[in-house]
């Protein structure tokens, strides 16, 4: 148990800095949202009207009171009011899109990572065979070939050529969502090509992560046991070795996460996808900064989230964590 | 990751039974002695050479209109123009100097932080290591992209190439900061350097003449990867319309192309050239990042695996 509250602590500060740094930046910036509306308008704001939003967006007071007051609104769950999805509350948009990005990310992950695995098993038993020699570097160039690149070439040649996916949305306006076949089947069509770009763009990271802790094993003693032992080749792969080397990628996982859901900005707004991405660029263009600021809370949450899950993992993967925790 | 151990990389490089350059240092030669860490030095130098070149090989103004809207490629205008009528060529060469350079200086600023957070936890300990190793896992879990689009959001028109470079920085060394400290740690104990301080050494001295030097390719091997990461985010940013839309570079690029539809034109011309110089820097880089991982670590360079029990039995037979 202390090696996981340890991590609990951790992640509690952790969101603690993040949560800071969300107040501080844009203090830090030039001009606070407030004046930038008022100098927008040019002039056509009364100084009264200025002093009211600067206390509706919480720059009014000295900067602990803000301080104070907007970790306050934190924990009660106020996100504040959105102004380019007005009069929605912040919170309802952000479940809304959070649902979309999550639905997309989790499926390119899960498959990214089961793909990239098994790839890199191979890779790593056949060491400089062709398979190694071929799909290593194939795959993590597909990575430096950058999302926007990759998504741009399957838009124009499967949707725009080929047409046989649809160019945009989640699923057609008309479709109305609810637990049926005509909608889920449009989800799922409408799905295909953002997360083959995200498929394609994610895999070579694993396989190569995959591969080196594989190779780095592959020459240890419990490995030539297994062999001595007369195991099967496929019970020493996959028991033994690469049991062992894809805990690190557990932990990757947790990690990517973030950096996915980041990823998924391109796609979505490629694709016109209404998740997260596609409403904070909105917001972003619209300075509408209390969605802005929710956003990054929200995403930073769950990645944060999606770590301990991953230290949890771990210790459920590794009896060595297991032991220690019981002693 | 282990220190890098010369004597295993003789032995990789014997393997390979090639005595050229053999004056260079173990991990140069492997480095130019591995086709894929040449090729893609080779396409990385081609790349950067045509955009240094810029202003000799077009005599026209990327930012300026120099002929008709979506003209086809011609003598005049090799890879035509854009729907504003600017040269295609001419803004890939110059572009490519912005979108090369800000990937160098980001991974390089970011690289340098790295060094120095990661090297002072590893040596001096204590207190130091312990705060310097929390702020280094928080920036780990805090998710960089989203941080870097909204710190983006707040700059008027756009954020420049080089504001983005420089949130790059400040979002991305804590990877290399991390490995940098478990080197250090590795390193501290060994006897040269328990020598360099009985001979009563300055700290600063140690850490800079006696560790640094030995974590060259580590260093080496985070830049390459920082760059990779660099250039492609920064793309990335700038298609999605965080960056200003003003600066030419590869992204932004493919922002104009996007946005002005030129697919839709008939214009493959006006989004081909900036998409083909991402994919072939992101090759050549990744190329490279292959033969640094296999200085840094030379079991990946061993050539086909061959089970201990085989390479056993084989000996005993011979």
């Amino acid at each position: 148990m202390r090696f996981l509250l340890t991590r609990i602590g951790f992640y509690l500060s952790a969101f603690w800095v993040a949560i800071t740094l969300n107040f501080f930046i844009p203090r830090w910036m030039p001009g606070d949202p407030a004046t930038h509306l008022f100098v927008s308008l040019r002039g056509k704001m009364s100084e009264e009207a200025l002093a009211a939003i600067k206390v509706a967006y919480g720059f009014d007071g000295t900067l602990w009171d803000q301080y104070v007051a907007y970790l306050g609104k934190i924990f009660t769950g106020d996100f504040g009011i959105s102004t380019t999805n007005f009069p929605a509350p912040v919170a309802e948009t952000l479940f809304y899109a959070m649902g979309w990005t999550l639905f997309l990310v989790g499926i390119s992950i899960s498959v990214c990572f089961a793909l990239g695995m098994l790839m890199g098993i191979k890779a790593a038993w056949g060491q400089g065979k062709f398979f190694d020699s071929f799909f290593t570097p194939f795959n993590v160039m597909l990575y430096a070939f950058s999302q926007p690149v990759i998504a741009l070439l399957l838009f124009y040649g499967l949707c725009y050529q080929l047409e046989w996916f649809p160019l945009g949305r989640a699923h057609p306006p008309m479709v109305i969502p609810g637990f049926t076949w005509e909608f889920i089947s449009a989800v799922a069509y409408h799905a295909v090509v953002p997360l083959l770009t995200m498929i394609i763009v994610g895999i070579g990271s694993w396989h190569l992560g995959m591969r080196n802790n594989m190779i780095n094993l592959i020459n240890q003693d419990f490995i030539t046991l297994a062999q001595a032992k007369g195991l099967s080749e496929r019970r020493v792969v996959y028991r033994y070795a690469a049991r062992n080397a894809i805990l690190p990628q557990i932990t990757s996982l947790a990690m990517t996460f973030g950096y996915v859901l980041g990823g998924a900005y391109i796609v979505e707004v490629m694709f016109n996808y209404p998740g997260l991405g596609k409403f904070s660029l909105a917001a972003i263009q619209a300075r509408d900064y209390a969605f802005i600021q929710s956003q990054l809370l929200l995403v930073t949450a769950c990645v944060l989230v999606a770590n301990l899950i991953s230290d949890f993992a771990n210790v459920l993967l590794d009896p060595r964590l297991r032991y220690a925790e019981a002693a | 990751m282990n220190q890098i151990d010369t004597a295993k990389l003789e032995t990789a490089l014997n393997l390979k039974n090639k005595q050229k350059f053999a004056r260079l240092p173990a991990p140069l030669r492997m480095f130019l002695l591995d086709s894929k860490g040449a090729i893609g030095l080779l396409m990385l130098l081609a790349i950067l050479l045509m955009s240094l070149s810029a202003p000799l090989l077009s005599d026209y103004d990327p930012q300026r209109r120099a002929g008709g809207s979506h003209e086809p490629p011609s003598a005049e205008h090799i890879l035509g123009t854009t729907r504003m009528g600017k040269d295609v060529f001419t803004q890939l060469v110059y572009g490519g100097r912005t979108s090369l350079l800000v990937g160098f200086t980001a991974s390089l600023l970011s690289v340098a932080i790295a060094i120095v957070i990661g090297v002072s936890a590893g040596y001096f300990g204590g207190v130091v290591d312990e705060l310097l190793t929390f702020l280094t896992n928080v920036m780990l879990v805090i998710p960089g992209l989203p941080l870097i689009i909204v710190m983006a959001s707040f700059f008027d028109g756009g954020a420049s190439p080089f504001v983005i470079g420089v949130v790059f920085a400040i979002t991305g060394w804590a990877w290399s900061a991390r490995v940098l400290r478990t080197q250090t740690l590795t390193l501290k104990n060994k006897e040269f350097i328990t020598a360099a301080e009985l001979i009563g050494e300055r700290k600063w001295r140690i850490v800079l003449i006696q560790i640094f030097p030995n974590m060259l390719s580590l260093t080496v091997g985070g830049f390459v990867l920082g760059t990779i990461y660099a250039i492609l985010a920064e793309a990335g940013l700038e298609f999605i319309g965080i960056g200003d839309p003003s600066a030419v570079t590869w992204g932004t690029m493919l922002y104009w192309a996007q946005s002005n539809q030129a697919i839709s034109f008939g214009a493959w011309w006006e989004l081909v050239p900036p998409a083909v110089a991402i994919m072939w820097t992101g090759a050549a880089l990744t190329l490279i990042n292959f033969s640094v991982d296999q200085i840094t670590n030379p079991q990946l360079a061993s050539q086909k695996n061959q089970s201990k029990i085989r390479r056993f039995l084989k000996g005993a037979s011979a």
